[in-house]
């Protein structure tokens, strides 16, 4: 054997061995997608507009209470319809220099229009940055939330850089209603001191002037049997201002009530813990309410004095209990979340559809062997060897670039399958006529391999250039289609020109002086 | 044995015939796309919400309608998926320009109706981990002890049922339980009484809100109109401007024949169509460019022969090729649509007869539409020389 031919079978073992080692075995290192192992797509937007909504809401609030501490409550406050301001007259006898100070003091980030009424809007780019914020605390939140839930290799991404939409892949999620809510559950604890309580919103009212104080608000909250039922609604009259909120929580786990039923346990960080124990300490015998997502989880009556932790209580299962505790851990979202899209394929439907492709596959590969052996003889054997050589290395491909294996990927392999076999095609139909005009087989195979070249790459080149752009404008599977097809064109490239001449200079480096081909 | 030897088909002769059968062709097609049934978009272009189906035995249509329909969320279509004995239903809800999340309102909707008994234990919809704790929560082997340790007795239990699941794609009833070997006699006979089984399980939810769908659209028109041009370009510069005007009349001719035929079955477009209008597209110039090769070759073999005759005999001798590869990729395509499943059976529906328009186009409208540009070309060179 010639020392070239040597080199070139060194190399085709050497890269056939990478690529099984790359490829096998298959069911780790191939990536399938989310469409053939199940498993959830979502892709969310973060409603930054609540972000924005709730600095403007603290900052009225925050002018509400200095000017009414400083002796001159606003006669009016309102925030503006599009949420990103507010608008409030002073009292008529609001001395110049303390609502100058109040202004100065809270209103830094608002440009201000001043007459009668004062109108204060965020800056367009301090909302840009809450918006921007929100976002990123969002994707940060949900990040946690599917860590501690554990789910593994999630994809959890913003979609564009300035953009308000967060894409999240779980493969083999089984239970995609329970992730849904784990992600979107806003999860915003807050501890409120109880005015009073009601069973109805009329009667929480009717005392003292049927009026909703300007510092309170009214809650709703369920009221169960002790079987966890809901039988009712009870109304809360709350403060405003909370003792602590989710922000200041140190931990949360599941635990139990003294009942033995699910329950939530936390504890606060010291900072928290100074404000609670304060607050519990001055306030023995009052009730305080465990709001969460603006819902009255219980309303337990202040016993003893309490440093650092709590729990709460309700009518959770064990895995409620223990949801509630994973985003509490996680944190609170700083805006709420509406689902945009969302893909959900059950383990068994992509189950079966790997089943069907590959069998799809398999008849269409033994089909197109089949023919090739007829049709060209010795030949064909070539083209089988480089034709099963080319789907080994485009699997390879596929495990040493980490592509996802989707669907549409595996109609793209039996597609290149097809398409594979044009370039051997085009190179023995050559050859066939080259040795018609009665060259020798040495010269037909040189002529046969050298004048198909510029037809294969350029049409090979043609459809790679359609798969570029379908990888680029392509979402999820489609870009598993636009990945297996270039990597299947490419590598044909290589197994129909380079693997199949090979083979042929083995066959005429044995004969050196063949006057006849199986072709 | 070889097909197609030697043979000197005049395929330029009638060029003008072809050329008008299917310039007839592609005004059917935009008819039937702009005055006919037009498309049909499935979930990804018009948003709205499907869930895939798998029922027990078929439902009652009018039944599973009404109660989709009560949740005044849009219109609602019903159609089979697969074949008939899998009992597996595409439900659509076409919701009016809402964002949302609508698939889980469908699945709450057609529990209510399907599933007269309430119970926490829901096989058919729940995953590994809720079932596990319900098995804890219920404790049928009185293990005792802390949650966790419960959890360890219990979650090979939820995994074998849940797998079982996984292969059948439905618990049909208790009957099935007896299947799974990791059930303890008591967590199995708890579940028979306690557990739901329910007429249904999920095989899919996909819900595409109207932002989505439109970003989606204007993806997918990017992706072809820049392929197209992509592909224009790379002629151009390989071969000559003419050949590659010659190689997009034709591929636009085929996806004009693929939209139509699309708009005249009624099938969905959605993203895969779009992948297999593309694959269609490049498939059907891989063809042209073959052949387009061979004219470039013989036209530098046989200066001064018009190039109506080169590019017949190109034809001739790329026929063999031609033929071959078309056929072994349709046997390839025929073999997908009829064992791929229905999941990819709009793909290669596309390409079953798209890989025949393609192979049609490569020789009868590429070709002609090239020696037509090369002549208007070549006159008006001449026409500038006189004057």
């Amino acid at each position: 054997m010639h020392r070239k031919l040597m080199w070139r079978w060194v190399l085709i073992g050497v890269v056939t061995a990478a690529a099984v080692f790359f490829m096998w075995p298959p069911d780790k290192k191939i990536h399938l997608g989310l469409d053939l192992r199940g498993g959830i797509h979502l892709v969310l937007k973060v409603n930054t507009q609540d972000a924005v909504r709730a600095e403007v809401d603290d900052a009225m609030e925050r002018v509400r209470v200095d000017l009414t501490e400083k002796g001159a409550p606003p006669a009016s406050l309102q925030r503006l319809p599009e949420g990103n301001g507010f608008t409030f007259r002073p009292a008529p006898n609001t001395p110049a220099k303390t609502l100058d100070k109040v202004i100065d003091d809270r209103l830094g980030e608002f440009s201000l229009s001043r007459g009668v009424q004062i109108t204060a809007t965020l800056k367009p780019e301090v909302a840009r940055a809450i918006r921007d914020i929100a976002v990123r605390q969002g994707l940060e939140t949900i990040r946690n939330r599917i860590d501690q839930f554990g789910v593994a290799e999630p994809v959890i991404q913003r979609q564009g850089i300035e953009g308000d939409r967060i894409v999240v892949q779980l493969p083999g999620v089984d239970d995609p209603a329970r992730v849904k809510d784990l992600i979107r559950a806003t999860a915003f604890l807050e501890i409120k001191p109880v005015v009073r309580a009601a069973p109805t919103e009329e009667s929480l009212l009717a005392a003292p002037n049927n009026q909703l104080p300007e510092d309170s608000e009214v809650v709703t909250g369920d009221i169960e049997d002790l079987e966890g039922r809901i039988t009712g609604k009870e109304y809360y009259l709350l403060k405003k201002v909370s003792v602590v909120t989710g922000r200041d929580l140190r931990n949360a786990r599941r635990s139990q009530d003294q009942f033995g039923q699910p329950a939530v346990s936390f504890t606060l960080n010291p900072e928290g813990a100074t404000k609670f124990s304060a607050y519990t300490g001055a306030h023995i015998g009052d009730r305080m309410a465990i709001v969460l997502d603006n819902k009255v989880r219980s309303a337990p009556v202040i016993r003893g004095h309490i440093s650092d932790s709590g729990i709460i209580e309700g009518n959770f299962t064990v895995q409620g209990a223990e949801d509630l505790a994973l985003v509490l851990r996680a944190g609170a979202l700083p805006a709420s979340i509406t689902y945009l899209e969302e893909r959900t394929v059950g383990p068994s439907l992509g189950r079966d559809s790997v089943i069907r492709g590959l069998r799809a596959g398999l008849v269409g590969l033994a089909l197109v062997v089949g023919f090739m052996l007829f049709y060209y003889k010795g030949a064909g054997i070539n083209a089988n060897v480089a034709l099963i050589l080319n789907a080994v290395l485009l699997l390879g491909a596929i495990g040493m670039f980490k592509a996802t294996l989707t669907l549409p990927g595996i109609a793209g392999i039996i597609l290149t399958i097809g398409m594979a076999v044009d370039s051997n095609v085009l190179i023995f139909e050559r050859i066939r006529e080259e040795l018609e005009l009665g060259k020798t087989v040495r010269n037909a195979i040189d002529l046969g391999f050298q004048r198909a070249l510029s037809a294969i790459i350029d049409s090979n080149l043609t459809t790679i250039i359609s798969a570029l752009f379908l990888f680029q404008f392509g979402t999820g599977p489609i870009k598993g289609f636009a990945v297996t097809l270039a990597i299947g064109l490419t590598i044909s490239m290589f197994t129909a020109v380079f693997v199949s001449r090979s083979i042929f200079e083995a066959l005429l480096s044995r004969r050196a002086k063949a006057t006849t081909l199986s072709i | 044995m070889r097909f197609f030897h030697n043979t000197h088909i005049q395929f330029m002769k009638y060029r003008w015939h072809w050329i008008a059968i299917s310039t007839a062709l592609n005004l059917i097609a935009l008819g039937l796309i702009f005055f006919g049934p037009g498309f049909k978009y499935g979930v990804d272009f018009a948003g709205g919400s499907q869930l895939t189906v798998k029922f027990k035995s078929d439902p009652d249509a009018a039944r599973l309608r009404r109660s989709l329909e009560n949740l005044n969320l849009g219109a609602v279509t019903i159609q089979r998926f697969d074949e008939p004995e899998r009992h597996e239903l595409l439900i659509r809800l076409q919701s009016a320009g809402q964002e949302g999340d609508f698939s889980a309102r469908m699945i709450t909707a057609l529990d209510k109706e399907f599933n007269a008994q309430t119970a926490s234990t829901r096989l058919n919809l729940q995953g590994v981990q809720a079932v596990r704790d319900e098995l804890v929560q219920a404790d049928p082997d009185s293990v005792g002890g802390t949650v966790e340790d419960r959890r360890a007795h219990y979650e090979p239990m939820a995994s074998g049922l849940l797998k079982l699941r996984k292969e059948m794609g439905i618990l049909n009833g208790p009957a099935d339980l007896d299947r799974v070997k990791e059930l303890s006699s008591n967590a199995k006979r708890y579940l028979a009484d306690n557990a739901r089984f329910g007429e249904f399980s999920i095989l899919a939810a996909d819900s595409v809100g109207p932002a989505v769908g439109k970003d989606l659209r204007t993806k997918a028109s990017y992706a072809v109109g820049f392929s197209l041009l992509g592909m224009l370009v790379y002629i151009w510069v390989r071969f000559k401007f003419q050949y590659g005007v010659g190689a997009i009349v034709a591929l636009v001719h085929d996806t004009l024949i693929a939209l139509g035929v699309l708009s005249l079955t009624g099938r969905e477009i959605d993203i895969p169509t779009i992948a297999a209008l593309l694959t269609l597209v490049g498939y059907s110039v891989n063809d042209t460019v073959i052949i387009f090769d061979r004219i470039r070759e013989r036209i530098k073999l046989e200066r001064g022969k018009p190039l109506i005759d080169v590019m017949n005999s190109a034809i001739n001798q790329t026929l063999s090729r031609t033929v071959i590869t078309s056929g072994l990729t349709e046997l390839v395509v025929i073999a997908l649509f009829l064992f791929g499943g229905d999941v990819i059976n709009t793909f290669s529906f596309v390409l079953l007869f798209g890989i025949v328009v393609g192979t049609y186009s490569s020789i009868y409208i590429a070709s002609p539409i090239t020696l037509g540009v090369s002549n208007w070309l070549e006159k008006r060179k001449q026409s500038r020389r006189r004057r």
